[in-house]
């Protein structure tokens, strides 16, 4: 990465690791036939990607996989295909955190299905016993995620499978993993849990490839339709570049605890020096937190303005999410939690990735606090 | 027979001895819009010819778009000595079109055999004959086909209409203070068509405001000089202006003090650029700084007269410009040029100039950080098409 580059953004997109840039490279040069050919070096190709299917499989406990084009394509087809093949309506409900790809979806529903939001406490956690309140027999889908991307809470999924086994035996539970994948251990049977999304491209491997991995209840239906590859459920040629590019992302996954003692340091060093600093979400410190996310607000200190002082010394993070960062307005995640509107403001997201350096931690603090003595004056009178 | 492109002008035959100086100008700007399609312009007969053209939709809008013309007529020329022929390129001419028609004639060329009245009947009985989509209203026909009698015969029944004004450079050149915001473009649009040649001068404050909201307003200078040419933009960093005006002046004066150090620092690089007035998007009352006591107020900073041209315009009727000029849908994107940190709850909206002028000798060396704003703005050149950095056109 570039020298004088801090890049704490991991929760929008991580940097390729070199074992994915060559595994993407060897692809494309020497491994570039389509997959459903008959000759030998095609046949090759096809196998590779069944080495990577498998290996998801069995880190995920899961049937069946599906590549997609990412984690929207991945939650789309898990929502869409399951409601379409669902012949009576029924009640679908989705955290409040959930990502744009899940809550659009849900909103997107054929007729005869109601979409409900299952709120969250002030930490970003579904409050389960208003989720507990919600689920009947009517309901057919549930989505809740692994990780917020916005927040960084860890969503209890177990607890959440057990009440909808409990209350609605018949409903699927999908799981928007893209932040959780590799990072949190899951085991979709174990779990209960009927599908799940995964992406690429935030574990450190290449953009345009993610998976939908299923438990194996029932089947799903595809929106896709054409040439039948993905045993019918996605047509189209095979991304193979990308699933290389996926399987030595996967393969090369570092371990996650010294990120968290990393993310600690940032958050402890920026206590330190800017006292008035709030955490919007978990305890940081508490079992609920990921290792890589930190959302927090340096009030008076807008966020906008902050995020440019940051980009000016090299520091990238990120205000809100970075898929609807463009938008100008609040994030909905965070309002659902019903944090102040000063924290709203001043809402910025850290995420790291297991190759920040302590040195770079050090870097961001520095610059946060230089900001912050600069900026804490011009509030609005 | 050739396919050609007719222009017309309008205000400029109002001009006297002038008159040429206004037209080869025109001709001028209609060459330069026309260079990725053709070379082949002529002005001859009070009109500019367009000859030479494939893509003669594309070269009709580019066309429409050049400030002086008033109208774009796709037209036919050809031999007029076979007049059996005029009546069927007449009649070709007219196939597309059902309703009311007349024919105008005019005989340039008073040795031709027929004169206006018996050309024009005898191609109307012609078209009435071989196109019955179409009857003959001589009172208030829904189309005209026009043949003038000169050298050559010329057919046209379709007329574009262009965007008026006056070519770009008659009159000037003037320094518009462009925001992100719907009105300045719009204002610059109108000053721009009266032929006045535009500079322009944007503000940004960062970190207060970021990157995008920069490349927005280099994106709405870009699309006005779609219109006018390249605009010289000069981009000000306020910032340490902004913040010195935020720790030293009263709250309810900040706008207004800013909106007055824009001005002159807008003033000086008008001086630097020799142009003649400055321009701007406010209009009567619009928002505090717009009051006609806060424009007084502004107005005192400027050596050389402020032109508000949308000053008596509703927002409604700005948008509506600013939707026909295409600068609207950018405006509109949401990428704030000024931090809400720096707005104040309840700006004054009739201040009095001493307290004005008291709230502005709070700050500290305020003519030093206008002179720095001057000396260290950035300098680009947009055009129509990428812009290009540094100090060269």
């Amino acid at each position: 990465m570039n020298d004088h580059m801090v890049y704490l953004d991991n929760a929008a997109t991580t940097q390729p690791t070199l074992a994915v840039i060559e595994a993407v490279n060897l692809s494309l040069s020497t491994g570039f036939f389509n997959p459903s050919a008959l000759y030998k070096p095609a046949v090759a190709a096809a196998k590779e990607m069944e080495n990577c299917r498998q290996l998801i499989k069995d880190r995920l406990q899961a049937e069946q996989v599906i590549f997609t084009s990412g984690g929207t394509e991945a939650n789309n087809l898990a929502i869409l295909g399951q409601l379409s093949g669902s012949r009576q309506g029924g009640r679908v409900l989705y955290s409040l955190g959930e990502h744009p790809s899940v809550k659009a979806a849900c909103q997107a529903l054929p007729e005869g299905f109601l979409a409900t939001g299952i709120p969250l406490n002030r930490e970003g956690v579904v409050d389960m016993e208003a989720f507990s309140r919600l689920l009947g027999p009517d309901t057919r889908l549930v989505c809740v995620m692994q990780v917020n991307n916005e927040t960084g809470v860890i969503q209890p999924l177990l607890e959440a499978a057990k009440l909808i086994k409990e209350k609605a035996p018949g409903a699927w539970l999908h799981v928007d993993g893209v932040q959780g994948f590799l990072r949190l251990p899951v085991r979709l049977k174990d779990f209960g849990i009927d599908s799940y999304a995964l992406s690429a491209h935030k574990v450190h491997g290449p953009k345009g490839i993610g998976a939908l991995a299923l438990g194996g209840k029932k089947p799903i239906k595809p929106h896709l339709f054409g040439g039948g590859q993905e045993a019918g459920m996605r047509s189209g040629t095979e991304n193979i570049p990308g699933i290389a590019g996926l399987m030595a992302a996967i393969q090369g996954f570092p371990s996650t605890q010294e990120m968290r003692a990393r993310k600690l340091r940032l958050y402890e060093g920026l206590r330190a020096v800017i006292p008035a600093l709030l955490v919007n979400g978990p305890d940081p410190y508490g079992p609920c937190a990921c290792d890589h996310i930190l959302n927090l607000s340096f009030p008076p200190v807008r966020a906008e303005t902050m995020l440019h002082a940051l980009s000016a010394k090299g520091v990238y993070v990120s205000h809100g999410a970075a898929c609807s960062s463009r938008k100008s307005r609040h994030s909905e995640t965070l309002k659902a939690m019903g944090i102040s509107q000063a924290a709203l403001d001043g809402a910025l997201r850290f995420s790291l990735s297991p190759y920040n350096t302590d040195e770079e931690i050090n870097t961001a603090v520095n610059a946060v606090k230089e900001a912050y003595q600069a900026l804490k004056e011009f509030t609005r009178r | 027979m050739t396919k050609l492109l007719l222009v017309k002008y309008s205000e400029i035959h109002l001009k006297g001895q002038n008159r040429p100086y206004f037209q080869n100008l025109l001709l001028k700007r209609v060459k330069e819009s026309v260079r990725p399609f053709t070379r082949d312009v002529q002005l001859y007969d009070s009109r500019i010819f367009i000859r030479g053209i494939l893509d003669k939709e594309a070269a009709m809008e580019a066309v429409r778009k050049v400030f002086g013309v008033h109208a774009v007529c796709p037209a036919v020329e050809m031999e007029k000595a076979d007049f059996d022929a005029i009546c069927r390129v007449a009649a070709q001419i007219m196939a597309p079109l059902s309703g009311t028609f007349k024919v105008r004639a005019r005989r340039a060329d008073k040795r031709y055999f027929l004169d206006s009245p018996e050309i024009s009947a005898r191609i109307g009985g012609f078209v009435l004959a071989n196109q019955p989509n179409l009857k003959v209203d001589v009172h208030q026909p829904e189309h005209v086909l026009h043949v003038e009698i000169r050298d050559q015969a010329l057919l046209y029944a379709r007329e574009l209409p262009g965007v008026g004004g006056l070519p770009t450079g008659s009159s000037g050149k003037a320094m518009l203070m462009l925001s992100g915001g719907i009105d300045s473009p719009v204002a610059g649009y109108m000053v721009a068509k009266r032929g006045v040649v535009l500079s322009a001068v944007h503000f940004y404050s960062f970190p207060y405001t970021g990157e995008l909201a920069r490349e927005k307003v280099l994106s709405l200078a870009r699309i006005l000089s779609g219109f006018c040419g390249v605009i010289k933009t000069y981009v000000v960093s306020f910032t340490k202006l902004q913040e010195a005006i935020h720790t030293h002046c009263p709250p309810e004066y900040t706008t207004l003090v800013m909106r007055r150090l824009m001005v002159r620092i807008s003033d000086l690089l008008a001086e630097k650029e020799q142009a003649c007035a400055l321009v701007t998007g406010e209009s009567i009352g619009q928002v505090a700084s717009q009051t006609m006591e806060a424009l007084a107020a502004t107005d005192l900073m400027a050596s050389r007269p402020v032109f508000r041209p949308l000053i008596g315009f509703d927002k409604i009727e700005i948008i509506r410009l600013a939707e026909k000029i295409g600068t609207y849908e950018t405006s509109s994107l949401p990428y704030e040029d000024c931090c809400t940190v720096f707005t104040p709850r309840h700006p004054v909206t009739r201040p009095k100039i001493g307290k004005v002028l008291e709230a502005e000798a709070a700050i500290p060396e305020a003519e030093a950080l206008v002179a720095v704003a001057v000396e260290t703005a950035e300098v680009l050149f947009i055009g129509p098409e990428a812009p290009l950095s540094g100090d060269n056109p």
